[in-house]
């Protein structure tokens, strides 16, 4: 499946990353791999101001992804 | 009632949309602009020479739209109208415009504030600063979010 990233998420990981999903697994899964992958940004990926979506929606760490699902990691916004 | 939430690409002219905004409230008794524009420093005191606004293909405009909508539920204005800059934004230009019209101030003062604080935190913007010292992504501060928190 597709991860599409922003900002500084974008910077350190690149804007598109193609990874595996098995069946079942969850954004949280995903967010783990990428942490233990990406440890120099732990502190982005993990912030209860990013974000997650999929189809421009919301989700949660214990939403249940498919193959064909886009994720989009969105690092804490800016405005004004 | 308007509201108008809008993106803009180019050069943003405050003083063209707050004529606009002055024009389609014909009848109000107050009108609050704010205006944003890129500082030429940097927080650490260094040259900034542009800011460089990413955004979302849908995320951006939703948010925007969400926020103006909420202003103008929230408060009893007549009118709002929120412009924001995308793309690259030399220091000195205009990054954002919010407007707000009421029949009497104090709705049109809160909802300008409370716009401001909402977009500050909220609206999908990605800000990245250019300067001498390179670049640099910019969040939003402590203050910034406290300021969004009075609001509830």
């Amino acid at each position: 499946m597709k991860i599409l990233f922003y900002g500084r998420l974008a910077d350190a990981i690149g804007p598109e990353l193609e990874v595996p999903a098995p069946p079942g697994s969850s954004v949280g899964d995903l967010r783990n791999n990428l942490t233990a992958s990406h440890p120099e940004i732990v502190g982005v990926l993990r912030s209860r101001r990013a974000l997650t979506c999929v189809g421009d929606r919301l989700v949660h760490d214990d939403y249940r992804l498919t193959d064909t699902d886009t994720l989009e990691f969105l690092p804490p916004v800016s405005g004004g | 009632m308007s509201v108008v939430a809008q993106l803009e690409e180019s050069a943003l002219d405050p003083a063209r949309e707050l004529a606009t905004l002055l024009a389609r409230a014909e009848g109000d008794g107050a009108f609050v602009s704010f205006t944003g524009v890129a500082r030429p420093g940097s927080k650490g005191g260094q040259t900034v020479y542009r800011l460089v606004l990413e955004h979302h293909s849908v995320l951006t405009a939703r948010s925007l739209e969400q926020i103006a909508l909420d202003a103008a539920a929230r408060f009893d204005v007549s009118h709002v109208h929120v412009v924001h800059r995308v793309g690259d934004i030399s220091a000195g230009e205009p990054i954002v415009f919010v407007g707000t019209a009421s029949l009497h101030r104090r709705a049109a003062f809160e909802a300008a504030d409370y716009l401001m604080d909402r977009l500050k935190t909220e609206a999908v913007f990605w800000k990245r600063e250019i300067g001498d010292a390179g670049s640099s992504w910019v969040e939003p501060t402590a203050a910034d979010y406290a300021d969004r928190e009075r609001w509830g």
